[in-house]
Parts: C-alpha cells; structure tokens; sequence
C-alpha cells in the first residue's frame, strides 16, 4: 500500500562530472552557456578535450557564447530508455549548429515545439531547464519564443 | 593486396547464433572458430595467429588448442568485424603468421532494465548525452536518417522496400532468423524508434559468433574450399565517436573510406558483382551505395525501391538478408556471404551467377572499413 509512496521519481541518468567539464555545467546552473575555447588560435571544442584539435595548445577555457544557432538534424524519441524519461516520451533530440563557428555542434533537446513544427536550418535559441535540484541543462527553443 | 603475400579466405563459420541462447562468448568462439576449421580442413595445430573482437584471443587459441600463437590481437572498439579481418590479412601478407583466425564474437545487448540499472557507460562524454536523453544508438541514427531524408530523395516508403528487399534475400536464407515474409505495410505500422527510425530499420540482436580463417595463396591451393582472394582493405576514421556532432551526417566516413580502397586496387566499383553493404541501420547502407557511386547522390532510396538491390539488380546487396534478418552478427555475416558467392554456389537461391569480385563493407559515420575480395 505504501509502495508507491516509497518510489522516488526516478533520477536523471548518472552521470560523472570532473575538472575538465565541471565549468561548463556550472555555468549552466547560472543559466549560462559557455564552451571550452582554445586560447592560442580561438576554436571552439565541443565535448571538451584536453587539447586543441587545431593548433595543439593546452591552453584551453571555457568562454560564454550566444546560444544562437540552427536545427542540423532532429529526432523524435518515442521510448523511454531510461526511467527518467518515461513519462517525458516523446521528446526531440538535435543536432544544434552554434551560431559562433562553422560545424561547432551540439547535442541538445528541442523544447517548446511540436516535432511536425520543427524544420532544418531553423533559428534557435538556448534556455534551461531544471533536471533536479543540482543539474541545470541548456535546451534550445525556437528563436524569438516568449522567455 | 599491395605488397606482401597474396592473402586468401580458406574457411568461414558461425555459431549457433539466436536469440538469449544462454551460451557464453567462449561458447560461442569454439562453435565458430571448430566450424571455420572444418569448412577449410584445417586442424588446430595449422593456427597461428588469432584476432578477435569480443571475447579474448590468447583465451580462444588455449581453449582451441592453437597455442603456440605467433600473432595476437585483441580488438576493442572498431568498424565491427572489419578490423579483425583486416588485421588478421594483413598479418598472413606481411609473414607476422601463416593461418590466422578472425572472431567476433557478440552476445544481446543488455535488456533495457538492465540499462536502467545504470549499465549505460559511465564515459566522460556520456556527461554531455545522458542527461538529454540520448542514450542508445537508434537515436543518432534517428539524426542520421533524418538528415538523410531532408537532403536526399528517399522517402518512408523507399526504407520500407530496402527492409522488404532484405527479408526477401533472407527468406533464402535457412541461417538467418528473420525469414517471415515482409511487406511494405509491415514496414509502415512497426513503431517509431526515433521518428524517423523504425523498428525495422535496425538490426536483429542477438548472441552470435563467427570466424573467418585467413592463409596465404599458396597454403589455400591445398585446402578444401576454392580460394576466394583478399583483393584490397581499407579503415578509416574521419571524427571521434560521436555520431551527433558529426559535420556531415549523410556523406561520413564510407566516402573517405572507399577513396583509401579504390586507390589499392586496379578495380573499381563497375566490376562488383555483389555487395554486402553494412545495414546496422537502413541508412547506413543507403550511405555506402551512395558511396559506391552506383547511384547518384541522393538516389539511394529510388534505387532500391526500383530493384537495384535485389538479385537481378545492378548490384545485387546484403544478399544473405543484412542483419536485420540474420542477426547482429556485427558485419562477419557480410565477410562470411562475400565468401560464399565468390566460391560460387553456397548461397542456395541468393546466388549471384558467376559472382568474381565483391565488396563488404562495415559501421558508418565515424569511422568504417572496407574489403574487397575476388574469386581468382
């Protein structure tokens, strides 16, 4: 009978933050997005690395950028592969091309709009959403969406 | 293949691959691996060198009775099979070895409570994916199908004769596991993965081993099957593995991939009599036709809805059924069906007449590889 009060609802998949990623998911507790940037030629990396792909400088920080870019591609998940998710099927997974660089890509969530709606190349802009108390993601909504 | 030995295929074989079989890898690798022996003749003492994917290979040749081992190679992460087979020839045309054995070896994918459970890869980048939702591979293939939809000229319905071209082949085929027949309106009612990806775009899990015995020309005179010849190989890596970030999500890896192989080999894509093009999903495989160049860019889907890919085709394909009915046999069943129409009467009703020079390829976007095998 208590059963159901006993289940918890359920918690965002584990996952392992450390040095190298910790200032981009503390910046998005400040509703910030801010990506790793090589200091010596000025690329963008994403996910973040330990070195420039580009130029092979160590020198790398993470910078804040405009959250502007366009849908590449998109996809329509409809199963739950993760507990998480059960009662958030469907949702829309992106490819977000970041307005700050050619091909600067990120993997990212479609929120504020209905699959059919979505189109490919579409402006887009980055908000936040609240997983749990302690993990704050950047989502992407269509441009010009009321805040 | 240029420099060294001439390599050739001398004995191929699978487990008994199905559904939850309970057996272990080990199980698994000895089925297989006694199998490819017996296809070839050969006896254990004549293996001296082992490469597998799953599993262990100094673990496989002790348990085999291969040991002393000359060559060894343990192989991680990779375009499926194509690595230990490209590894495994290479090894026999540079003398690293006579007779090597080439293994992958593949048990289901953990269950999805078993996902739950947290067994979804605790990898850094995992960080910058899970917490979106996106944790299985039919997700980024969602993106690349998607993607491939908006630029190409394929349509829901060309995927859906891709899939009933395939379970055509398959229902030929006593080894695979899907051999029910197939209709478009099958294709159409099975769910969404991903939309666009459906259900039957993906491959068929299950446990499977499978071995391929590689020698040199001159040992493969001698044994029981006709030689069937290592023509050219090619692995490429364009992007880390991270198939959401890719620049391009419709021309990937396949097309740096086959410039490496056409530029190994006097032959080109005009001489293919058949090709066993990787199908982990549909997309995949319409990407490597596309890299062939037997359709223009963009006509892949038409292609296959006009027949291009069945047995009376251009280019006959995936004619064992593509693991979306034989199983996820991760690229070895497309090693092991190229063997067999080049040897020449081993695929019952599938067989290509008078089937010479055949290309299988496997994986996609990141990375892939490609072999391209003769039958003189």
């Amino acid at each position: 009978m208590t059963q159901q009060a006993d289940l918890a609802s359920p918690a965002p998949p584990e996952m392992v933050i450390d040095a190298l990623s910790a200032p981009f998911w503390a910046a998005a507790r400040q509703r910030r997005l801010e990506l790793q940037r090589c200091q010596d030629c000025g690329l963008f990396i994403h996910f973040p690395r330990p070195v420039c792909r580009r130029c092979g400088s160590f020198r790398l920080e993470f910078e804040p950028v405009s959250g502007r870019g366009s849908v590449y591609s998109y996809t329509e998940t409809r199963r739950a592969f993760h507990p998480f998710f059960a009662d958030r099927v469907p949702y829309l997974l992106a490819s977000i091309e970041l307005a700050e660089q050619a091909d600067l890509r990120m993997l990212s969530n479609l929120v504020g709009i209905a699959e059919p709606d979505v189109r490919f190349g579409m402006p887009v802009e980055v908000t936040f959403e609240d997983l749990s108390p302690d993990l704050t993601i950047p989502v992407f909504v269509p441009a010009g969406s009321p805040a | 293949m240029r420099g060294g030995r001439r390599v050739a295929i001398v004995g191929v074989g699978y487990s008994d691959a199905g559904r939850r079989t309970g057996l272990s890898e080990r199980h698994h690798a000895a089925q297989a691996a006694r199998a490819a022996l017996a296809d070839a003749g050969l006896e254990s003492a004549d293996i001296d060198g082992l490469t597998t994917w799953g599993g262990n290979p100094i673990d496989f040749a002790h348990m085999l009775g291969f040991s002393p081992l000359r060559w060894h190679l343990d192989v991680g992460i990779s375009p499926a099979f194509i690595s230990p087979a490209i590894h495994a020839a290479h090894a026999v045309a540079s003398g690293q070895a006579d007779t090597v054995v080439a293994m992958r070896v593949i048990l289901q994918q953990p269950s999805r409570a078993n996902l739950w459970a947290g067994g979804t890869g605790m990898a850094f980048d995992a960080q910058f994916q899970h917490p979106f939702g996106d944790l299985m591979p039919a997700q980024w293939a969602g993106l690349l199908t998607n993607r491939y939809l908006h630029e190409s000229d394929a349509t829901e319905e060309d995927f859906a004769n891709f899939a009933v071209t395939q379970r055509g082949y398959a229902a030929n085929n006593p080894e695979a596991l899907m051999r029910e027949p197939l209709t478009v309106e099958d294709y159409l009612a099975a769910p969404y993965i991903s939309k666009p990806l459906r259900l039957l775009d993906c491959d068929y899990p299950c446990d499977s081993g499978a071995a391929v015995i590689f020698t040199t020309e001159e040992r493969a005179r001698d044994l029981r099957q006709k030689p069937v010849f290592v023509e050219a190989t090619a692995l490429s890596a364009i992007h880390d593995m991270n198939f959401e970030l890719l620049p391009d999500m419709v021309r990937t890896s396949p097309v740096h991939c086959l410039r490496q192989l056409w530029s190994n080999t006097d032959l080109t894509a005009a001489d293919l009599d058949c090709a066993q093009l990787y199908d982990g999903f549909s997309v995949i495989t319409l990407q490597w036709l596309e890299a062939l160049g037997v359709c223009e860019p963009g006509q892949a889907g038409p292609f296959v809805s006009g027949g291009g890919t069945s047995l009376t085709g251009a280019l006959p394909t995936n004619t064992d059924g593509g693991a979306c009915n034989v199983g996820r046999r991760h690229g070895a069943n497309f090693c092991i069906e190229a063997t067999r129409q080049l040897r020449g009467g081993q695929s019952g009703d599938r067989q290509v007449a008078d089937a010479e020079v055949a290309v299988w390829t496997n994986a996609v976007g990141p990375f892939s590889g490609a072999m391209l095998l003769t039958g003189s």
